[in-house]
């Protein structure tokens, strides 16, 4: 799985948005939508709320956690932590990319927020990659890590589960020829 | 009682405190080590208004806008208050004064130092002051006598004395504290008090015990002590009043004696355990305020709530205090701004003043200027005169010390006291979901239609508007040159209105940008001395209420129209539609509550007053704090407690309350701020706040969904819920009824899905009192029911083995069946009245709007029904035995009449339109004029769809806001509609196979319809047509069930079919039309089996008719099954 999947399944997540259209409630295979009152909060999936703010029909209310005190909060408990911890929303980096490209003036201290999720970001792939080191070090055969989001998996997995097969080649190349050279004697 | 302990809050850095509270009792005043005096609205406010006066203030005073400080700097110095400007020195010492006292007329400043002085100046002129000498260590507190004669101080050297403070000399000395060297090492504070207004008393914190003198002789008259008090006394205050004394110990325990008792009235521990070192009675409330010697600032309410007087006086002041805060949180200080008149002002502090100033008060009595008193209140800003006023006084009273003092108990036993009920202010004029004036940044609306925002600040004076559907117009910036205070907003126009100023008179200001010609806006000049105070608009209207108790109504293309006055000040105006909703002043209230009344016009084409100026129920010693229409036309109001109340047009219009947005907050400061109710889905949109009444404009505020919960009993049994459900979903859409009156458009299909909840909770309620044996609650509750319903639930009743009550039931039914029939008459006669009184243009259908026919008895009071109700019977059977149809011209009428108030048929997804309209067009075309009636009735909602394009169209109808949603919907209701129209016609030409239709009068005459249910095959079929359906569930068809029916009636024996035809000879009685009603109730009564089904069965076509006789039938059929 590539990001763009990964982002493609965050935008199923579910954000509030206040519509400024009036619109009776809408029928998709995903489930009903709506009804849309001008000025009534009404919760959609990402994907609408972002088409219908590029369309400049609604105001997106940004997620309660999206909030500057308590993503300091979140990230200095992060960064105190030996393990990952949990995270505001298992999409919340998808979540934070598109709602703070397409409607960042519906939210305050959006600049604060990017920053705050890029540290809370960094520090996650730090510690991801510090396992992933500790893991192949010890030459571990399995390990486990909690409160990772799909797009943390997906952001080193792809990669790791590679560099591990090729290490498996490279030792088991070596094992043989370890013994064929004991057979030389 | 005991006394509330509010929680402790950070007033000011560690260190040394003290406390006072201003005049009014509305401010709380606080010093303390960081050298800033701040002044509180209350506990609560989060934002004090600090006045720096030094490093370190050692303790403050506070008298008739002059507040006095000790500061680190040794000097004493005067702020005015509460701009804290600073008003020069008063005194120096060689170190710094520990305690600042006024004197009771406000005109000297006592001030105990360090440096072993005392000293007394006065205020206006400071050459003038006193020296005490005689203490040898720093002063540790002061306390003037009440009466201004002497003065008590207390010291390190041990010594507390009393002086004389005409000659500085000595009068008494008692050593009762311990010696210290510093007022940092002494063990207390002893803050001493004499007893206020006569100065009977001097009481002195000493050890655990409070020592109290007499005046004069000055031995101990007693000592007040605790248990509770395991630490030495820090401090004693006395109540103003004079009753009650506070003390407040070193480590934090605060108690409070009845002095003439000697009872301990409350004991108080400071959560933390700090010592107590400033201590406040409140000047009229029975709250303390307190401090501790770590800067923290607390607050005891409700102090000895036994105490009349205090309770008496406690609620103006706080009612007032509640409303500064909400309308002018600056001028807590300054309540004339909250007033309209200032004569109401005078009695909201009289009282307080009256304690405060005991001594003052009298002597002015006594001096025969009573008038002056007010004067006082008001003079905030020019204390100037006041104190000068006063000096004057205290010189004359200087002068004669003894005569004074004999003519005060006198002067205050004839004063007239009025201890009755206080009047409360009258709340100001607002407009509803708007944000104080006095913001800089405010809402001045926010309702359904969008957001208007007002931003006052230095760079900027603008109006912001902003539509929530930005297809009814596109955001706006307007320059607010004109200083706007009130507006409102509809999907036509926006309208302003400001205030008169010095030049330019008031104006209303009317942004119409619906209009479809070039000039978009109007501006209007009030009259001279003729203020805007509230403003509404409607549709195609606007109104203003002014000042000169005038209401003012323009039509929206800015028309002049009617004026007229008003009963009262008013309060706050809706409008929605063709209603104009008036909330006034119909009186004075008393004790904290409002008088208010309330008008309701209707300013369509006929004009009329609905609510003719009734009183307005709020909760008590609330205010009005919201007033509009929901969004389908029902006035509404929301009070300061929280509760919104609706107008219940079914009963009277009366109010009920419909939700309390308190129950709902979280904390106890939280509040709801409400923006719109809709009645369908049941919302209450409001925005949450936290901390406050209202919110701010910024971070923008998202509106929050609030349910309806009617307060019924026992909400937490089924039955208390199922009744509130009820009762909620009547009371939710009454203005169904209100909108077919009134002409307007509405759709069928919530009326219907309205009326079968109501029918689900009642026979959900039903079956729940069967269950629990209630059954005279049931007929009670099937008294409620429409026909259908009971039918059901006499079926129910018999099931559950309850004969009686089906034997009621069936009583009920039959009563239910002549009333009804009875209504049908009488409204098809009201109807051809109307029709005489008719103009040409007007078509018949608008007459027609449905009525609701589940409500039959509604107009059971009318004679002529029981008459017509008799009449009908013997109609039919007319028409029964006279086979030819002449005069049974008004049965198909009724029948289709019953069949468009079938609100619901049984709808049959398979049956196209195709012949939909051919039976009705066949009778009506058949009939004498009499029967274009009913024609009308079923055609009218053609008439009412194409109304818009009807150039015929009455001028009574104005459909709604004109949604293009709405209309659609309407539309697909109307082919709903006549689909089950026609379902049903078919229905009950299939039962008749072999007459096609019997409402076709061509082919069918009405007796061969009528002899039909009479066979003995007949009535076998409807006991078995059930097991025919079971079995063999793919007929869809009557005629195949019919069949099947033949085949299996033949099989039976000869005896059980003699037996069948003998039961149908029997029941000659029943006439056609009942039989073939019969027929209609019985098939539903056999399709369906259980409980379950009962409710799938209300959504079946709704008889309009049932007889008696056809529950006999079915209870012999009980009978029968049973064996």
């Amino acid at each position: 799985m590539d990001a763009a999947e990964v982002e493609f399944l965050a935008e199923k997540e579910l954000v509030t948005i206040i519509p400024n259209f009036s619109l009776d409630k809408i029928y998709l295979i995903g489930g009903d939508l709506g009804p849309f009152n001008p000025g009534l909060p009404v919760d959609v999936p990402l994907w609408l709320a972002i088409n219908l703010k590029q369309r400049q029909k609604c105001r997106v209310v940004p997620p309660e956690w999206m909030d500057v005190e308590k993503l300091e909060k979140m990230r200095d408990h992060e960064r105190k932590e030996e393990t990952f911890t949990p995270v505001p929303s298992p999409h919340y980096m998808e979540l934070t990319k598109l709602l703070l490209n397409h409607a960042s003036d519906n939210i305050p201290k959006a600049d604060a927020i990017r920053t705050l999720i890029k540290d809370l970001w960094d520090t996650r792939m730090a510690k991801l990659r510090v396992s992933a080191d500790s893991f192949v070090r010890q030459q571990e055969a399995h390990a486990k890590l909690d409160n990772l989001t799909l797009m943390e998996v997906n952001s080193s997995g792809a990669f790791l589960t590679q560099a591990l097969n090729h290490m498996y080649k490279l030792r088991t190349n070596l094992q043989p020829s370890e013994s064929a050279h004991s057979q030389d004697f | 009682m005991p006394a509330t302990q509010k929680p402790m809050r950070y007033g000011h850095t560690e260190g040394h405190t003290d406390v006072c509270f201003d005049d009014s009792g509305s401010c709380i005043v606080t010093c303390g080590s960081d050298g800033d005096v701040r002044i509180w609205e209350d506990l609560d406010d989060d934002d004090p208004k600090s006045i720096n006066v030094g490093e370190k203030a050692y303790s403050c005073a506070l008298k008739n806008g002059k507040l006095v400080t000790a500061v680190s700097n040794n000097t004493v110095q005067v702020h005015t208050f509460p701009d804290g400007v600073p008003d020069g020195i008063l005194t120096r010492f060689t170190t710094n004064a520990n305690h600042v006292v006024f004197s009771p007329d406000g005109a000297n400043v006592a001030a105990g130092s360090s440096d072993f002085l005392i000293k007394i100046v006065e205020v206006m002129d400071n050459s003038q002051q006193k020296t005490f000498r005689g203490h040898d260590a720093p002063v540790l507190s002061l306390s003037f006598d009440p009466q201004n004669i002497f003065l008590a101080s207390a010291s390190c050297d041990g010594s507390v004395r009393v002086w004389h403070i005409s000659d500085q000399t000595c009068a008494m000395s008692w050593p009762l504290l311990q010696k210290c060297s510093d007022v940092v090492n002494a063990k207390s504070i002893c803050r001493l008090a004499w007893q206020p207004k006569n100065g009977k008393l001097l009481a002195v914190p000493v050890e655990k015990s409070v020592k109290l003198y007499r005046r004069e002789t000055w031995n101990n008259a007693f000592d007040l002590s605790d248990s509770f008090i395991s630490q030495t006394l820090n401090i004693v205050t006395w109540s103003s009043c004079g009753q009650y004394l506070a003390a407040g110990s070193i480590n934090g325990s605060i108690i409070v004696w009845n002095v003439e008792t000697k009872e301990c009235m409350e004991r108080v521990k400071h959560e933390k355990g700090y010592s107590i070192c400033g201590l406040a009675w409140h000047p009229t409330c029975s709250r303390i305020c307190y401090t501790d010697g770590e800067g923290n600032l607390g607050l005891l309410e409700n102090v000895c709530g036994s105490n009349e007087k205090m309770s008496n006086s406690k609620v103006p002041s706080r009612v007032e205090k509640d409303y500064n805060d909400l309308f002018d949180g600056d001028d807590a200080s300054n309540g004339g701004d909250f007033l309209h008149d200032n004569a109401l002002e005078i009695p909201a502090f009289s009282k307080g003043l009256m304690h405060d100033d005991e001594d003052d008060d009298g002597l002015m009595l006594a001096s025969g200027r009573p008038r002056q008193r007010s004067h006082i209140l008001e003079d905030d800003e020019n204390p100037v005169d006041v104190s000068m006023l006063k000096t004057d006084l205290l010189r004359e009273e200087e002068d004669d010390p003894a005569t004074n003092t004999h003519s005060l108990p006198l002067a205050k036993s004839q004063r007239p006291l009025y201890d009755g009920p206080m009047p409360t202010p009258r709340q100001k004029a607002f407009q509803s979901s708007s944000t104080p004036v006095h913001l800089t940044h405010r809402f001045m609306v926010w309702n359904s239609i969008g957001i208007i925002r007002c931003y006052n600040d230095e760079q900027d004076n603008a109006i912001d508007v902003e539509f929530h559907d930005t297809s009814i117009h596109h955001a706006t910036h307007l320059s607010n040159t004109l200083n706007y205070t009130v507006a409102t907003l509809s999907h036509e126009a926006i309208l302003l209105a400001c205030q008169s100023t010095d030049e330019l008179p008031s104006k209303l200001h009317c942004l119409h940008f619906s209009s479809w010609d070039s000039s978009k806006e109007w501006l209007v000049d009030m009259p001279q001395d003729e203020d805007i105070e509230a403003i509404c608009l409607g549709q195609g209207w606007a109104a203003a209420a002014t000042s000169a108790l005038l209401l003012r109504l323009f039509s929206i293309g800015g028309v002049q129209k009617e004026v007229f006055c008003l009963p009262g000040p008013v309060v706050s105006m809706a409008g929605h539609g063709e209603q104009l909703l008036i909330v006034y002043h119909r009186g004075t209230g008393f004790d904290g509550d409002q008088c208010l009344g309330v008008q309701l016009l209707e300013l369509g084409q006929k004009k009329k007053q609905i609510l003719h100026g009734d009183p307005l129920p709020l909760t008590r010693k609330s205010y009005l704090t919201w007033v509009g229409f929901s969004a389908e036309g029902t006035p509404c109001y929301v009070d300061s407690e929280g509760c919104v109340r609706m107008l219940n047009r079914g009963l009277g219009n009366t109010w009920t309350p419909i939700c309390n947005t308190r129950e709902h907050c979280k904390g106890k400061s939280d509040h709801y701020w409400v923006v719109g109710i809709h009645e369908n889905p049941q919302q209450l949109r409001c925005i949450p706040c936290k901390g406050s009444r209202f919110p701010p404009t910024l971070p923008r505020p998202a509106v929050a969904i609030l349910s309806f919960k009617l307060p019924y009993c026992q909400i937490a049994t089924e039955k208390g819920q199922m009744e509130e459900q009820f009762w909620r979903s009547v009371i939710f859409h009454n203005y169904l009824d209100y909108l077919a009156k009134n002409g307007y458009e509405y759709e069928e299909s919530t009326k219907n899905q309205a009326i079968k909840e109501q029918q689900e909770l009642l026979m959900k309620m039903l079956a729940l009192s069967c269950k629990l044996e209630r059954e005279f609650r049931c007929v009670e509750l099937a008294d409620l029911m429409t026909q259908n319903a009971v039918n059901l639930a006499i079926k129910y009743a018999s099931r559950s083995r309850k004969l009686i009550l089906a034997q009621k039931l069936s009583e009920l039914a039959a009563e239910k069946a002549a009333e009804l029939a009875a209504t049908q008459t009488e409204e098809e006669e009201e109807e051809e009245d109307f029709r005489k009184k008719l103009n040409a243009g007007r078509t018949a259908a608008e007459w027609s709007q449905p009525r609701p026919r589940g409500q039959a008895e509604e107009d059971a009071e009318d004679g002529q029904e029981a008459d017509d109700s008799e009449d009908r019977p013997a109609l039919h059977k007319h028409g029964q035995n006279s086979s030819q149809s002449t005069n049974s011209s008004d049965m198909p009428a009724v029948k289709s009449g019953a069949v468009t108030s079938s609100s619901q048929g049984r709808v049959n997804p398979f049956k196209v339109l195709v012949n939909s309209k051919e039976p009705a067009v066949s009778v009506n075309s058949a009939r004498s004029a009499n029967i274009l009636d009913s024609m009308n009735k079923s055609s009218r909602k053609s008439t009412s769809l194409n109304r818009a394009a009807n150039t015929e169209k009455s001028t009574v109808i104005k459909p709604l806001i004109p949604k293009p949603k709405s209309k659609q919907a309407s539309a697909t209701s109307y082919f709903q509609k006549r689909t089950s129209q026609t379902d049903k016609t078919e229905q009950v030409k299939e039962e008749n196979p072999e007459n096609t239709s019997s409402e076709t009068p061509a082919l069918c005459p009405q007796n061969s319809d009528n002899q039909r249910p009479k066979t003995g095959f007949q009535m076998w079929l409807e006991e078995n047509r059930s097991s025919i359906l079971s079995e063999n569930p793919d007929f869809s068809d009557e005629a195949d069930i019919i069949k099947e029916g033949m085949i299996r009636f033949r099989v039976l024996s000869p005896e059980e079919r003699k037996a069948w035809t003998n039961k149908a000879k029997g029941e000659t009685a029943s006439d056609g039309a009942e039989a073939k009603k019969r027929k209609h109730v019985d098939e539903s009564v056999e399709t369906e089996e259980q409980k379950e089904a009962a409710k799938e069965n209300l959504r079946l076509p709704k008889k309009t008719k049932a007889s008696g006789l056809s529950t006999n039938q079915k209870l012999a059929a009980f009978a029968f099954n049973q064996e």
